[in-house]
C-alpha cells in the first residue's frame, strides 16, 4: 500500500488538482445533463417527470441504457432489453461467459457501435441525437482497456501511453513526466522505449492499461484487463482501478475472473444469454 | 529512465512505400526539366528579341539585267543617305561581300561558286535606344530612294520566335499541370491504400477520441514529407543534368546545333526548388482531403 500512497500523491492527485477538477468535471456533467434532460422533456411536454424529479435520475447517470437490443446485421439478438445505469464514481464488474455479450455491450458504451434499439445515455447524452461532430469529445472522456489491448506496434511504450494526451492537445512537455511516472508504476519505468511486439503479454496489458487511465478519463471501461497477468500484477492493476474510482472515475470492468471480483465489494451485473442480470449492488 | 518523445509519427513508414517514392521522383524529374525548360526558352526569346527589336535590315536586290535605271552600289549609297537622315536611326553601315558570304555559308557552302550568285547588298542600322522610327513612311522614303530595296524591321521574326517562346513556356505549364494532376492521383492513391492498411490503427485513433482532421494530419505530414524527399532527388538529378549540360557548352560542345545552350544558369537553379516544395504542397493536400473524405465515408 505504500506504493499506492505514492502513487496516489504523485500521479493522479498530482498538483492538487485533480480532486477539484474532478469536482469540476461532476459539476458540469451534472449541469449539462440537467440542461439537456430539461430541455428534452419540455419539448416533449412532458412536465410531469419535471416535477417528480425523476431528472435527478438521469443526471446522476454516467451511463444509461433502456430496453437496449443490438443484433449483427441480420443475426440473432446478442442484447436483448438490457437496462441499466452506472451512477457517477460507481465500480461495477460485467460478469457473463463468452460469448455472453459483454464487448458488445462495451462496444455500445464507446460509441464504436450504435444499438438496433432502445435508448443509449452517456454523461446525460442521448446518443441517438447526439452529433457525430461532438463523439470525439466524449470518447476522450472514456479511457478504454481493449481485450486485445490495440496498441500501436510502431510507437514505444511512452509514446503509446502518451497518445491520449497528444490528442488531448497536451504537449510532450506537459505529459513527459506523467507518463513516466505512470509507466513506472506498472512496473514498465525500464522498458519505455520498447515496443509492443518486443513485450510480453502483460506488459502490453499493463502499457494498455496505463493508456486507459493516463488521460484520467471520467468512465473508465475495460474488457478482460487482466487476462494475461499473473495475480499479483492482476491485483495491483485492479487497486489502480479501485483508486481512480476513488477519485471519482466511473469504473466498468468486464470479466469473468472470480477471484477478481470476489476481493472487491463492488457491483455485479452478469449477462446471461443477451440479459443482463443484476447479481450485487455495491457496499 | 527519461524519455523525451511524444512527438513520434502516429502513422508508421509503410512496408513497400519505395514504389511511391521513385513515381514521385521520377515526377519532380521530369517536371524540373518542364521548369528548366521554360525558364531557358523565356531568357532565349528575351534575348532574342532584345537583339532584333532594335535593329533594321535594309535588303538591295540586285536589280535584273538590262533593265535601265541605278547600279546595286547607287542604291546602297541612297539607302544609307536615307538612313542616316531619319531622326532615330544611331548608326547604319552596310555589310561587306565577306560578312554577307559569310551569313549565307551554313547553307551554301563556301565554294567559289557561291562568291558569283547575285547576293542582295545588306545595310544593318541600329536604332536609338527609346527611339521611335516610323517604318512604312522610311520604306516609302528607301523606296522612292533604291526602287530595290527592302526594309525588314524583323517584325515577322519576333513575333515567330515570340510565338515559339510562347509554345515551349506554354507547353512546359501545360506538362507541369499534368505531372501536378499525376502526383495528386499518386498520393491520393498511396492514401486511401495507406488509410486500408492502417484502417485498425484509424479506428483505435477515431475510438480514443481523434478528430478526424487529427487523422488527416498524421497522413498529410506523412505525404508531406517523403514526397518532398523524393521529388527533392528528381529535381537534384535534373539540375545536375542542367549543369552537364552547361559543363558541355562550355567546352564548346553544343548538344543541338543552331538551338540555343540548353544550360541553365547558377542563378536560375534555385527556381527548381520550387518542385519538391510545391509536390510537397499537393501531397499535403490530396493527402488531407482524401483521408477527410475517406473518413466521411466510413464514419
Amino acid at each position: 500500500m505504500p506504493e499506492m500512497a505514492a502513487f496516489c500523491a504523485t500521479h493522479i492527485a498530482s498538483r492538487g488538482l485533480k480532486l477539484r477538477r474532478i469536482g469540476l468535471v461532476a459539476r458540469r456533467t451534472l449541469r449539462a445533463g440537467q440542461d439537456h434532460a430539461t430541455r428534452k422533456w419540455r419539448k416533449r411536454g412532458d412536465e410531469a417527470r419535471l416535477e417528480t424529479g425523476a431528472m435527478h435520475r438521469y443526471v446522476a447517470c454516467m451511463v444509461r441504457f433502456e430496453n437496449v437490443g443490438m443484433r449483427y446485421s441480420a443475426g440473432p439478438e446478442v442484447l436483448r432489453d438490457v437496462t441499466f445505469s452506472l451512477d457517477a464514481g460507481s465500480f461495477t464488474f460485467l460478469t457473463g461467459l463468452s460469448g455472453a455479450g459483454k464487448t458488445t455491450l462495451l462496444k455500445l458504451i464507446d460509441m464504436t457501435q450504435p444499438p438496433s434499439r432502445g435508448l443509449v445515455t452517456l454523461f446525460g447524452r442521448d446518443l441517438s441525437v447526439t452529433k457525430r461532430s461532438e463523439f470525439p469529445a466524449l470518447r476522450r472522456r472514456i479511457g478504454v482497456v481493449f481485450q486485445d489491448f490495440r496498441l500501436l506496434d510502431h510507437l514505444s511504450a511512452f509514446d503509446n501511453v502518451a497518445l491520449p494526451l497528444r490528442l488531448a492537445g497536451r504537449s510532450a512537455s506537459d505529459y513527459v513526466q506523467d507518463v513516466e511516472e505512470l509507466l513506472s508504476w506498472v512496473g514498465l519505468g525500464d522498458r519505455m522505449k520498447a515496443r509492443p511486439p518486443t513485450l510480453s503479454g502483460g506488459e502490453q496489458q499493463r502499457i494498455a492499461i496505463a493508456r486507459a487511465v493516463v488521460a484520467r478519463p471520467d468512465l473508465l471501461i475495460a474488457d478482460e484487463p487482466t487476462g494475461n497477468v499473473d495475480s499479483e500484477i492482476g491485483q495491483r492493476l485492479i487497486r489502480l482501478f479501485a483508486e481512480l474510482n476513488r477519485l471519482g472515475t466511473t469504473v466498468l470492468i468486464a470479466t469473468h475472473d472470480r477471484a477478481l471480483i470476489e476481493g472487491m465489494r463492488a457491483r455485479e451485473m452478469r449477462l446471461v444469454d443477451g440479459r443482463l442480470i443484476e447479481m450485487r449492488a455495491q457496499s | 529512465m527519461a524519455v523525451r518523445e511524444g512527438s513520434s509519427s502516429i502513422l508508421p513508414r509503410e512496408k513497400g512505400a519505395a514504389p511511391l517514392d521513385v513515381v514521385i521522383a521520377v515526377m519532380g524529374f521530369l517536371a524540373a526539366l518542364a521548369l528548366g525548360a521554360s525558364l531557358i526558352a523565356d531568357r532565349t526569346a528575351l534575348g532574342w528579341r532584345a537583339g532584333l527589336s532594335d535593329h533594321l535590315t535594309v535588303q538591295i536586290l540586285p536589280p535584273a539585267k538590262n533593265t535601265p535605271g541605278q547600279s546595286l552600289d547607287q542604291q546602297v549609297d541612297a539607302a544609307l543617305l536615307v538612313l542616316r537622315a531619319t531622326a532615330g536611326i544611331a548608326h547604319a553601315a552596310p555589310l561587306t561581300q565577306e560578312q554577307t558570304l559569310s551569313l549565307v555559308q551554313p547553307w551554301l557552302g563556301a565554294d567559289a561558286l557561291v562568291a558569283e550568285l547575285p547576293l542582295p547588298r545588306l545595310i544593318d542600322a541600329k536604332i536609338a535606344p527609346g527611339a521611335e522610327v516610323d517604318i512604312p513612311a522610311l520604306t516609302a522614303q528607301l523606296k522612292q530612294a533604291a526602287p530595290d530595296s527592302l526594309l525588314d524591321d524583323h517584325a515577322r521574326w519576333i513575333s515567330r520566335l515570340k510565338g515559339l517562346a510562347d509554345t515551349i513556356t506554354w507547353s512546359a505549364y501545360g506538362i507541369l499541370l499534368l505531372i501536378a494532376i499525376a502526383t495528386a492521383a499518386a498520393v491520393s492513391f498511396a492514401t486511401r491504400a495507406g488509410l486500408e492498411a492502417h484502417h485498425e490503427m484509424v479506428e483505435l485513433l477515431h475510438q480514443m477520441g481523434a478528430h478526424s482532421s487529427f487523422i488527416a494530419q498524421a497522413f498529410e505530414r506523412h505525404y508531406f514529407r517523403s514526397t518532398l524527399g523524393a521529388a527533392a532527388v528528381g529535381a537534384i538529378l535534373a539540375a545536375i543534368l542542367f549543369l552537364t549540360a552547361g559543363g558541355l557548352e562550355f567546352a564548346g560542345i553544343e548538344a543541338v546545333p543552331f538551338l540555343p545552350p540548353i544550360a541553365l544558369r547558377l542563378s536560375e537553379l534555385p527556381w527548381l526548388l520550387a518542385v519538391p516544395v510545391v509536390s510537397g504542397l499537393i501531397a499535403l493536400a490530396t493527402a488531407r482531403l482524401s483521408v477527410l473524405a475517406a473518413l466521411r465515408e466510413i464514419y
